[in-house]
This record gives C-alpha cells, structure tokens and sequence, in this order.
C-alpha cells in the first residue's frame, strides 16, 4: 500500500508534517511449502510468519528531533482523495521504530526515512487498521 | 490417496514417502565377543516406512481431531497392518511406531503442521 502526501500524520502523539509518503509492505518472515509425490511443484504454501512494515518518508528539514529505534507507539495517518475531508480514511497501527535513516539528493530536499514494524494485538489481528 | 489400514491418515497437506536404510544388519566382533575387529552379520535390517508431510486443518480443533486420529494408530503393543502410498505401492506387516511433529503449529492462513511418521516392518 502506497500513500503518497497524507493530510496528517502523527506517531505516539506528536504530528509529524512534511509528509511525502508512507509505504506499507508485507512480507512472508517464514513460509510453509509442502510438496507430494506427484510432481516438482508444491502443492501447498502459506505464510505462518508475517511482518508488517511501514515506511514514512518525510522533509528532513521538519526538525531536528526524530524518533530512535525502539520507540513505540500508535502511527495513525489521514488520506483522502482530494484536501477536503470527502471520503476521508484513517489508517491506524501499533508501531515500533526499527530504523531512522537520512538522504540528501541533488535534485530534491533531504529526505528523512522512518521504518516501523507494524504489531498486532494479539498475534491473529491485522496490524493496520483501516477506519 | 494413501493410506494405513485404509485409513487415510495423512491426505489433509502434502506428505511424502521415503525408505529408511535397507541391507543387512552388522555387529561389531567385540560387541558379540568373536574377537577384537571386524563386524559379523546378524541379519537383515527391518524396513521402516517413512512419511514426511503436513497436516492441515481450517481450524485449531479440525488439527487436533486429525492429530488424535493419527494418535490412535500408536497402539502398544502395535498391531501391524498394510501401508498404502500415494502411487499405489502397499507394504503389508507394517506396524507405526513413531509419530514426530516438528516445530510449532503454524497458524497462517490454515493451521498445519509438519510430521514425520514412521512404519516398521518386524522380522
């Protein structure tokens, strides 16, 4: 899932402005696959491990101040088609800080990359939560 | 479809059938007391069937109930009966002896989980 410029973007409390995107990918951390005696192919998967992580990527310029790994907390983001609040979504997940990262690019303002893994509440709940 | 004393036991998840070792059986000399070096022949090896696999099951009670039936098939003494692969080819006198789970139960989209069942054929 890609968002790119969310109206509002706030993480354990504090509004964090200057968003220019935030990713959300998953990824199978282990995977099951069972094969017969049928053939090569496999004839069952699933994905008993899971990870859930969140990329905000925002002006590095916005402050001085930036969250350290290990910092948790709620991330909650608002997005909406257009800048009214028609059809606006709140997308909401208990995060941790796994990285904080900086990039400065000749053809763009610095940037400042903040990498989450998403939790769930109880292992079988999705960590995002779409409102 | 395989199957053990026409019991489908394993036909939740992918399983697979493997030979364990065959041949004849060697004892060293200074284990039977013939002298200090060498090994003597005692035999041959019994067979042993093995099924490596996954159970699978849309819930957590659906596994338990094909765990329990696999379980039920652990008699003591065991009672042999004939095993049956995916492709037809059958052993008769096999008697299930070991039932091995491996790791925890993996809850993903279905709960499953990987096994190692062992048949041994007596002399």
């Amino acid at each position: 899932m890609l968002i790119l410029n969310p109206r509002r973007v706030t993480f354990a409390g504090t509004q964090w402005n200057d968003v220019t995107l935030v990713a959300i990918d998953r990824a199978a951390t282990r995977l099951a696959v069972g094969y017969s005696d049928n053939g090569p192919h496999p004839t069952f998967a699933d994905a008993p491990e899971q990870r859930t992580t969140v990329r905000v990527v925002m002006d590095a310029s916005s402050g001085l101040v930036a969250p350290r790994p290990g910092d948790a907390g709620t991330l909650s983001l608002t997005t909406s088609p257009t800048a009214s609040d028609a059809a606006a979504q709140t997308l909401t997940a208990s995060c941790v800080v796994t990285r904080v990262s900086h990039e400065l690019g000749l053809k763009h303002t610095p940037t400042r990359t903040i990498e989450f893994i998403a939790l769930s509440t109880n292992g079988a709940a999705d960590p995002i939560t779409i409102s | 479809m395989s199957s053990f004393k026409s019991i489908n036991l394993f036909g939740s998840g992918p399983h697979r059938f493997s030979l364990s070792v065959q041949g004849e059986e060697v004892v060293p000399n200074y284990v039977l007391g013939n002298g200090d070096h060498g090994t003597y022949p005692v035999g041959p090896r019994e067979l042993d069937v093995i099924v490596t696999g996954r159970l699978v099951a849309a819930s957590e009670s659906a596994l338990w109930t094909l765990r329990d039936a696999i379980a039920a098939q652990l008699t003591d003494p065991p009672v042999p009966g004939t095993l049956i692969d995916n492709h037809g080819r059958s052993w008769s006198n096999m008697s299930f002896i070991r039932y091995e789970e491996h790791g925890p139960t993996d809850r993903g989209r279905v709960c499953s989980i990987a096994y190692t069942a062992t048949f041994r054929c007596f002399a």
